[in-house]
């Protein structure tokens, strides 16, 4: 049922806001069932590029390709469906259990109309159950199996954390936008969470397109990175290589990078 | 945890048998009132569905129980009369009139969404208020559909020749209870109500309900979903004035008239209230709020006399008339429910339930996500380190 | 001709009074995100304590003492909605203002009963002639009194403490409160402000040629909001174009009524809705709105 994985190729990307200049001509690729990282400074345009990646903003100019299709333009729900899924930086969960939020994800891949849903049909129902198991099995996979039942707002920060990767994994995507994973966590969860990634890209073999801060996990997990500041592209390559190079260096002055 | 469901099913059971034993015991007044209870039942559930759920504020309620109860009025009306009492009407089988009313009222709500998709939160909420005062407007003046100010007659509903009032057929008794309109309609509303709870439970606990719930809290989360956002807000607003129009054909049929006046924005401010009264976002709160809301005013009627601060209405004495008190109490419930208990009834209930038990209370900091042997079948390598 | 500056006039003074109303409903939508559905009682209450008061206190007097009344309920409205609230913010609030609006109208229903009541004004029924045209000398007081209210609170906005300190909780709350904003007392302020305003407009809805103020007054309030929709909830100067299309429309749909004819009788009550529609399917911001923008 998962998409397989395609080339997300990001071509010359340009995004402005009223006279700001968010992304400046960026362009990178992530090989399928890869983890690619992006970081850079605080306001370096990462979060502008998921956005553009999912369809919330709009490119002023270049094109992003997805196993072939272009998907500047498209709405966001229209890029769901070619297999794209993502996460916020602020968790945004529906009020609820965790199941009910991991059958949001399932949404595109349902097919009961009101009609059907609202007359209780067989075929609703079943497809329903169908989908339900599914989701529980992403669930355990993910470690969130006892808490399946649960509302998810008394939940600890890293579980739903863990329920906001878990709906996106639940779309059953090909490419896996994953925005500051490790956000606000202790080192013994940012670990649990490296392991979490390295499992998903294993088991999955999707590509992941990670945003993060956190130089540990971005030598630990990433296979490419890609360096933004000021929206401008700076570097680009292997984790080695990045760590090396002076404009990364510099750009990051001052920066401590966590043990 | 089995033993309360299946007390909660017996009580529920209890219930249904009283309410289908209702019209051999209740009198006409009671009766009547319950089945303006009924209709309230259904405008709530379509109510909740748009405000609770998706999220919408909308206080153009009213309008669209208008629609289905003048559509009702219209389609299944004969024309008659002459010069500016002329009125018109389709003369259709009640129920298919009833059907029709129905599907014109959501075809009205989906021709409001577009402008409904293009306004936020706020603006919504007062754009739904014109959309009240300017249907009263043409409402007043439409004298060939509506019967202008003074409304008109409804006819009542009938099935395969049986007739719900007082004839066809005449002087029929059950079990030795005369058994004239009111009672015959008692059954028809419960049937309606029954279907309107299953549908809306139905469509709150499958893949709708979620997605209308993900619009609320953030429409771009939704999208990402994969929820196209435009399309379902705009179902929305349909399958809420789908209810309505139920309601509102249902309260032409119980009330025997339909005037104008009756669909102003102090009965969407009714329904808004039960809505909150109930909890945002509960069907079965907001169907026990509506019962609530929409009987207080006879329960105060009849037992004025016997309530302290209550005044007969139309006298000038001391204490409020019911109309005022009822409404003393549904401001003071909103302003109280949403300080101190903003969940409503429905959350009020769900505290008060013992805590789901845990299937395993997790007593280790953080589960390893992944367990470092196979999970996944097909894949079974170990994760590189 | 004389009918058109005369309806032109009506129009004028019936939008710059509107635009009393309207300024009220966008301060507080500025400072606290919240539709105040209670701001036509808070009308109707500053109007009935004019009523109640003018004969002992005299006029003046007793139109401070009403903005006084108005203001303070106003001020305790918020109070209620802004403290009582957790979490959910402006939009329950806004549900909970017409929870209030409702004890509040109820109340204040009884209260007038089916009486027209005069404030005591001083203008009562004259009618000045200007250059042929007829105009009510109260609605000419109108006309200066709102717009030395309107002038009295842009300059407030502009160049004192506290409107300073509203612009920058409107655009950045956080920002504003770090820089030491006390962001209750400026929405306090707001609140109140809103219905002081409010009473003054009752007093001119209740001037002649109305009969008096009598419990449907709130009602008329009521058009306000349209007017500040239809400017953008956001603007004070959109609150006063709104406002004066408002009027306007009211007052044309009035004096032409008989040309108008095929639109329904009573387009003067609805008149201001139609024009609301009108301009939000082409701006659904409002004329000078800003459009909502959220952080993802």
């Amino acid at each position: 049922m998962t998409a397989p994985a395609a080339r997300l190729a990001v071509r010359n990307v340009t995004v402005r806001f009223a006279g700001l200049t968010a992304l400046d001509d960026v362009s990178f690729t992530v090989e399928p069932g890869t983890v690619h990282a992006l970081i850079g400074p605080n306001g370096a345009g990462k979060s502008t590029c998921f956005n553009v990646l999912s369809g919330v903003y709009r490119a002023a100019s270049g094109s992003v390709e997805y196993g072939g299709r272009e998907l500047t333009g498209m709405a966001p729900h229209a890029i769901t469906g070619l297999g794209i899924a993502r996460t916020f930086q602020n968790i945004v969960l529906t009020a609820g259990t965790v199941a009910e939020n991991l059958m949001l994800g399932r949404h595109r891949l349902t097919r009961a109309g009101f009609a059907a849903t609202a007359l209780g049909l067989p075929s609703a129902v079943r497809e329903q159950r169908r989908h339900r198991a599914r989701a529980a099995e992403i669930a355990d996979f993910l470690g969130l199996g006892p808490y399946f039942d649960r509302p998810v707002g008394p939940l600890p920060y890293g579980v739903r954390k863990r329920v906001e990767i878990a709906r996106a994994l639940c779309t059953e995507p090909g490419l896996l936008l994953l925005d500051e994973p490790v956000a606000g966590m202790n080192p013994t969860e940012r670990l649990a969470m490296a392991d979490t990634v390295a499992a998903i890209r294993e088991a999955l073999g999707i590509s992941i397109l990670l945003v993060e801060h956190d130089m540990g996990m971005v030598m630990r997990l990433a296979d490419a990175v890609t360096v933004l500041d000021f929206g401008r592209r700076i570097a680009d390559g292997t984790p080695e290589a990045v760590q090396q190079d002076p404009a990364v260096v510099r750009a990051y002055l001052g920066q401590e990078e966590p043990a | 945890m089995s033993d309360l469901l299946s007390k909660r099913r017996a009580a529920a059971a209890a219930g249904v048998l009283v309410l289908l034993a209702l019209p051999f015991y209740a009198d006409g007044f009671w009766l009547q009132s319950g089945l303006f209870a009924m209709a309230a039942v259904l405008g709530a559930i379509g109510l909740g569905l748009l405000t609770g759920t998706a999220g919408q504020l909308s206080l153009g309620h009213s309008f669209f129980l208008a629609v289905g109860a003048y559509g009702y009025v219209w389609l299944s009306g004969g024309s008659g009369g002459s010069g500016s009492g002329r009125l018109g009407g389709l003369g259709l089988p009640p129920v298919l009139a009833f059907v029709l009313a129905v599907a014109l009222a959501g075809g009205a709500g989906g021709l409001f969404s577009p402008i409904a998709g293009r306004l936020r939160g706020m603006y919504l909420g007062v754009a739904t208020i014109a959309l009240v005062f300017l249907g009263q407007h043409v409402m007043v003046n439409s004298r060939s559909v509506t019967g202008g100010f003074n409304g008109r007659a409804v006819e009542p509903m009938a099935l395969f020749g049986f007739s719900f009032s007082d004839s066809s057929p005449r002087g029929l008794a059950v079990l030795g209870v005369p058994f004239g309109g009111v009672e015959r309609l008692w059954y028809f509303g419960l049937a309606l109500v029954a279907i309107g709870l299953y549908t809306a439970r139905n469509l709150h606990r499958g893949r709708q309900g979620r997605a209308l719930a993900a619009l609320r809290d953030s429409g771009t989360a939704a999208a990402v979903m994969g929820v196209p956002v435009a399309r379902y807000r705009c179902a929305a607003f349909v399958v809420s004035c789908l209810y309505a129009g139920a309601a509102g054909a249902l309260t032409a049929l119980v009330f025997k008239r339909v005037v104008p006046d009756h669909f102003g924005l102090a009965l969407s401010i009714d329904y808004l209230a039960m809505i909150v009264i109930g909890g945002l976002g509960s069907v079965g709160g907001a169907a026990a709020a509506a019962v609530l809301v929409s009987l207080l005013p006879q329960v105060l009627t009849v037992y004025a006399d016997r309530l302290p601060l209550i005044a007969p209405a139309g006298t000038d004495g001391f204490g409020a008339t019911p109309g005022e008190a009822a409404r003393y109490l549904y401001g003071a419930a909103i302003v109280l429910i949403l300080t101190l208990a903003p969940g409503g009834l429905a959350g009020l209930v769900r505290r008060g339930r013992p805590p789901a038990a845990p299937t395993a209370a997790p007593a280790a900091p953080i589960p390893v996500p992944v367990s470092r042997t196979a999970t996944h079948p097909s894949h079974g390598k170990e994760p590189t380190p | 001709m004389t009918r058109l500056a005369e309806t032109l006039l009506d129009g004028i003074a019936l939008g710059s009074v509107y635009a009393l109303v309207a300024l009220g409903f966008v301060v507080v939508f500025k400072a606290s995100g919240v539709m105040n559905f209670a701001h036509g009682s808070v009308l109707l209450l500053g109007g009935w304590t004019v009523t109640a008061t003018h004969s002992a206190l005299g006029f003046p007097l007793a139109v401070l003492v009403g903005a006084a009344v108005a203001g303070a309920a106003s001020g305790l409205l918020h109070l209620l909605s802004a403290r009582g609230v957790r979490g959910e913010g402006a939009h329950v609030a806004t549900i909970l203002t017409i929870g209030v609006d409702l004890v509040l109208v109820t109340a204040l229903a009884r209260g007038i009963g089916a009486d027209y009541l005069g404030t005591g004004d001083p203008w009562g029924s004259e009618v000045v002639r200007l250059g042929g045209v007829h105009v009510a000398e109260a609605r000419l007081a109108g006309i200066a009194v709102s717009v030395t209210l309107i002038g009295l609170f842009f300059a407030a906005f502009r160049w004192s403490r506290w409107g300073l300190a509203m612009r920058a909780a409107s655009s950045d709350e956080e920002a504003a409160a770090l820089m030491g904003v006390r962001l209750g007392r400026v929405r306090l302020i707001a609140w109140c402000t809103a219905g002081a305003l409010a009473a003054v407009a009752a007093v001119f809805l209740a001037a002649f040629p109305s009969p008096g103020l009598d419990r449907s007054t709130g009602q008329l309030a009521l058009a306000a909001f349209p007017a500040a929709i239809l400017g953008g909830m956001d603007s004070a100067v959109g609150a006063l174009a709104g406002s004066l299309a408002i009027g306007l429309a009211g007052a044309l749909a009035a004096g032409y009524q008989d040309s108008l004819g095929a639109l329904g009788e009573g387009l003067p009550g609805i008149a201001p809705y139609l024009v609301m529609i009108l301009v939000l399917l082409v701006r659904p911001a409002g004329l000078f709105g800003s459009k909502e923008s959220t952080r993802v």
